[in-house]
């Protein structure tokens, strides 16, 4: 997956050194429009950027201090477990306050949000959800501070799990 | 088992400002809009769209869903147990009707 996607950032590059212009990919054009990392999943289409930026504006979206957990493959797409967990703080003056689950290639990519307050004591959810087919999962949570943090998973869907 | 009914399921033995692990599932469709019965007749969005969750008289959590999440959804947070009183969960459908479950977190005797 890594090394398809090197390739091709390597193409455009090269592709942009021959025409000696700055043309960009669709994917780098909403990838910088997203405030995301370069190692980061590509922005796949307007959709899933328009979420980020309604959700996040312009702060960049790190990755870390956040775990995402999920299988790798899911043989039923109407059954995907989903662990995310993190070490950051819940006082009251600094604390998680909402984690957003986004699945990219679903019919409804922004699956969920969870609001969180201090007295949950921690960072650690469990569910289970619906995916249609093999896409990245973001999970991207909000401190009260303002700071962004993210973890993605890959998923291969075996059976699709929303019609 | 119908829809709405609901469990919550927190630790046998809790002691004063443990930080227990609270587990959740109602019984619901989730039923996402986009299948069709075996008479291909199309089947509505039915799904859970909104979970409260109250200790005591304080909102210590809210989940927006949408049915993405799967059919008769489980949800599971970490909670601090710091005093005796109870937990109550609500979710609402996108049809309005909403069901509610509690337990009652008291401490073992030491």
């Amino acid at each position: 997956m890594g090394s398809r996607r090197s390739f091709l950032k390597g193409c455009a590059l090269a592709g942009a050194g021959l025409l000696g212009s700055g043309t960009l990919t669709q994917g780098e054009r909403l990838l910088a429009a997203s405030g995301l990392d370069p190692g980061d999943p590509e922005v796949p289409n307007e959709e899933i950027a328009r979420i980020l930026k309604d959700l996040f504006g312009n702060r960049p979206i790190r990755k870390g201090h956040l775990s995402l957990d999920m299988p790798a493959v899911a043989e039923d797409g109407r059954i995907v477990p989903v662990i995310i967990e993190s070490g950051l703080p819940m006082t009251p003056d600094n604390y998680v306050k909402a984690v957003h689950l986004i699945v990219d290639h679903n019919p409804d990519p922004h699956l969920a949000a969870y609001h969180l307050t201090p007295a949950l004591g921690s960072v650690a959810i469990q569910t289970r959800i619906k995916m249609k087919r093999n896409t990245w999962v973001r999970a991207i949570l909000e401190t009260s501070t303002g700071d962004v943090w993210a973890a993605y998973a890959h998923v291969n869907v075996s059976l699709n799990g929303c019609g | 088992m119908t829809i709405g009914d609901a469990r919550i399921r927190i630790p046998d033995r809790i002691s004063r400002g443990d930080l227990i692990t609270v587990n959740a599932i109602v019984i619901h469709p989730m039923d996402t809009g986009f299948f069709r019965t075996a008479e291909g007749q199309p089947i509505p969005a039915y799904f859970i769209k909104d979970v409260v969750i109250t200790y005591g008289d304080e909102q210590v959590a809210r989940f927006e869903w949408t049915s993405g999440v799967s059919k008769d959804p489980i949800v599971s947070c970490t909670l601090t147990a710091d005093k005796e009183a109870p937990l109550t969960m609500v979710w609402t459908d996108n049809k309005g009707g909403a069901y509610r479950q509690t337990v009652n977190i008291a401490f073992a005797a030491a």
